[in-house]
């Protein structure tokens, strides 16, 4: 087992390992920019080491001041969190290297699962469903035609290194295809510095539901269910929920069992996600993610499983889970974000005065931040998760609201408002809403 | 007890007959001694005991106890110039080792009270088997020395203390 970790991370998600490894025994050391000197990961953890400027790259993504910090602490392992470097493979090569465990797959996995056309390839061999498209890179405009014709219109070309919704085109028909065809590589290759694209069947209306898995060093895998992330605004999630309003056992035993296929067809060590979109009755593998996510926190509400903890002894080559938990109950995680919603989400940086977290039966917070905290400006505008349980999701609902409106944030502008209408509204309520809410929500939502 | 103090018992040892003489101070101790008969003396200085201990044990040292940011190094070391003067500060560029030779057996770069050019190598710092050299930025006199030999450092952390010249 593991000595000491090293969490290349900050914020909440610092804190989160932090906290699993001290249930684990496990000695922490945080790194932190100057910005974060006053951050909470840096109290909580055993030892803290100075990495940096504020600017991302000069601190929790400069390879050798992170390495560094571990030699000069004797960290045997470093948890990359999610974000930065989680998914970088030369980062995780060069912990190799160092003889630090990086918790997380080997490098070779994070590649290939990194390389979308390249993923697709991988679980459609282990029978994972995907969604119909072209088995690797669109070799020129006439390529692109016949399999655009072969897969049917509405098509998406996207670039095989990108994300974040960069390099993606919606094609509606043949007309239309060369034209988005070659800015699309263009995007891609002035964004990723990779004009590789590949393409996808589009679904208009599609739900976001994800599946949560965890690999072992003996080769097998378990699942922990779904998790429906459809509530997102540009490609943010808000809001998730385990399980999936629209899940059955039956599909989810199939959906399941394809997912634990895949990741034991690549050797998977740690926790991934798989990410589906669903739609008219069929799921398509859309990419997995090779880290633990921030939505992580509903998963573990319904399955009873610290999953942090789980994926520091996968990797530490620890006992594992023999199968895959029973789902009990509902849960509902809501992103509270330092944005201000009235004004087109604009970031709101700057210091809290007030922070009253909500408590009682059935409520998690998830957060670094406190009375008195400096939000700083240069990193993500996450500032707390609100996780709410209940036996059903009924329960879970009641829970959520009456704990957003317990939820007291002074200072800085925030989106509990947000939350509070959402958790509100009949869709919801009805768990009938894909990931186009949002966008027509807002909409309604403006002409009040 | 400031430097120029220091500088004044020097003299007083070197035009007296004074052949040692040892001063122990808020937790400093000063000692100049004059190698039997010769007219100069260098004089030595003692290490200051560095309150969080053994330079190479759990770096707990490290976090900092303030706001401010930087390493809690704490402010015992009195050999310093009067507060009035503005000193350089060199603050650690990377998060290694720092060693004050270029190898054990070497002679270290800089010594209390050498006076350095800019380019001129202070130490190294050590971090993924790649030595790295810093240099000074500036001209002036070593005034403090805020680290061991072999001691792990962070980012920003202050190694040396220049009286810019």
């Amino acid at each position: 087992m593991f000595k000491k970790v090293l969490v290349a991370n900050r914020g909440e998600i610092a804190l989160r390992i932090i906290r699993a490894c001290r249930e684990l025994g496990v000695q922490t050391v945080a790194v932190y920019s100057q910005a974060d000197a006053d951050s909470l990961h840096v109290r909580f953890a055993d030892e803290a080491i100075c990495i940096g400027p504020a600017r991302g790259k000069d601190s929790y993504l400069n390879i050798p001041r992170l390495i560094g910090a571990a030699e000069i602490t004797n960290s045997d392992a470093i948890h990359p969190g999610y974000g930065f470097l989680a998914e970088n493979a030369q980062f995780a090569e060069i912990c190799r290297e160092s003889n630090i465990s990086f918790i997380g797959p080997s490098p070779e996995t994070i590649t290939r699962m990194g390389d979308k056309a390249l993923a697709r390839q991988t679980m459609a061999a282990a029978g994972v469903p995907i969604l119909p498209g072209v088995e690797g890179v669109l070799r020129d405009e006439e390529h692109a035609l016949k399999e655009a014709a072969r897969v049917g219109y509405p098509v998406i070309i996207k670039a095989v290194a990108g994300g974040g919704g960069k390099g993606m085109r919606i094609v509606r028909n043949a007309e239309e295809l060369p034209r988005n065809f070659n800015m699309a590589r263009v995007e891609a290759e002035t964004s990723f510095s990779n004009g590789d694209v590949y393409l996808e069947k589009y679904l208009e209306h599609p739900r976001h539901i994800e599946i949560q898995i965890m690999g072992y060093t003996d080769g097998h895998a378990v699942t922990f269910g779904e998790r429906d992330c459809s509530i997102q605004r540009r490609h943010q999630k808000l809001i998730e929920e385990a399980p999936s309003p629209v899940m059955t056992a039956s599909l989810r035993k199939q959906l399941c069992a394809a997912a634990v296929k895949g990741a034991e067809s690549v050797g998977y060590v740690g926790a991934g996600t798989l990410e589906f979109l669903y739609q008219d009755g069929g799921f398509y593998f859309m990419e997995m993610n090779t880290r633990i996510q921030v939505e992580h926190p509903v998963s573990e509400m319904v399955n009873r499983i610290d999953l942090v903890k789980e994926m520091i002894l996968a990797v530490a080559g620890k006992e594992s889970l023999k199968k895959s938990p029973a789902i009990e109950g509902h849960a509902i995680e809501c992103r509270i974000n330092a944005e201000d919603p009235d004004k087109g989400f604009i970031p709101s940086p700057g210091q809290i005065t007030t922070f009253h977290v909500p408590g009682g039966m059935g409520i998690r917070v998830d957060t670094h931040a406190y009375a008195g905290y400096k939000i700083p400006p240069y990193y993500d505008s996450l500032i707390a998760k609100l996780i709410a349980f209940g036996n059903d999701r009924d329960e879970a609902i009641k829970r959520m609201s009456r704990a957003l409106d317990e939820f007291i944030i002074e200072g800085v502008a925030t989106t509990i408002p947000l939350h509070r209408r959402i958790l509100a509204s009949r869709e919801f309520a009805s768990g009938e809403y894909e990931t186009t809410f949002m966008e027509h929500f807002l909409e309604a939502g403006k002409k009040d | 007890m400031n430097y120029a103090d220091i500088r004044r018992l020097v003299k007083l040892v070197e035009s007296s007959d004074i052949g040692e003489l040892e001063i122990e101070e808020g937790g400093a101790r000063l000692k100049i001694a004059k190698p039997s008969g010769s007219a100069s003396a260098a004089p030595t200085f003692m290490p200051f005991p560095y309150p969080m201990g053994a330079p190479m044990s759990a770096p707990s040292g490290y976090t900092p106890a303030s706001p401010s940011g930087a390493a809690a190094q704490a402010e015992s070391a009195p050999i310093t110039a009067a507060p009035a003067k503005k000193m350089h500060e060199v603050q650690s560029p990377m998060v290694g080792t720092y060693y004050r030779a270029p190898g054990p057996e070497a002679p270290p770069y800089v010594q209390l009270g050498d006076m350095v050019k800019p380019g001129q190598v202070l130490c190294i710092i050590e971090a993924m088997k790649l030595m790295n050299e810093i240099e000074s930025e500036v001209s002036g006199r070593i005034a403090e020395i805020r680290v061991d030999n072999a001691q792990p450092v962070e980012f920003g952390q202050i190694l040396f203390r220049i009286d810019p010249a």
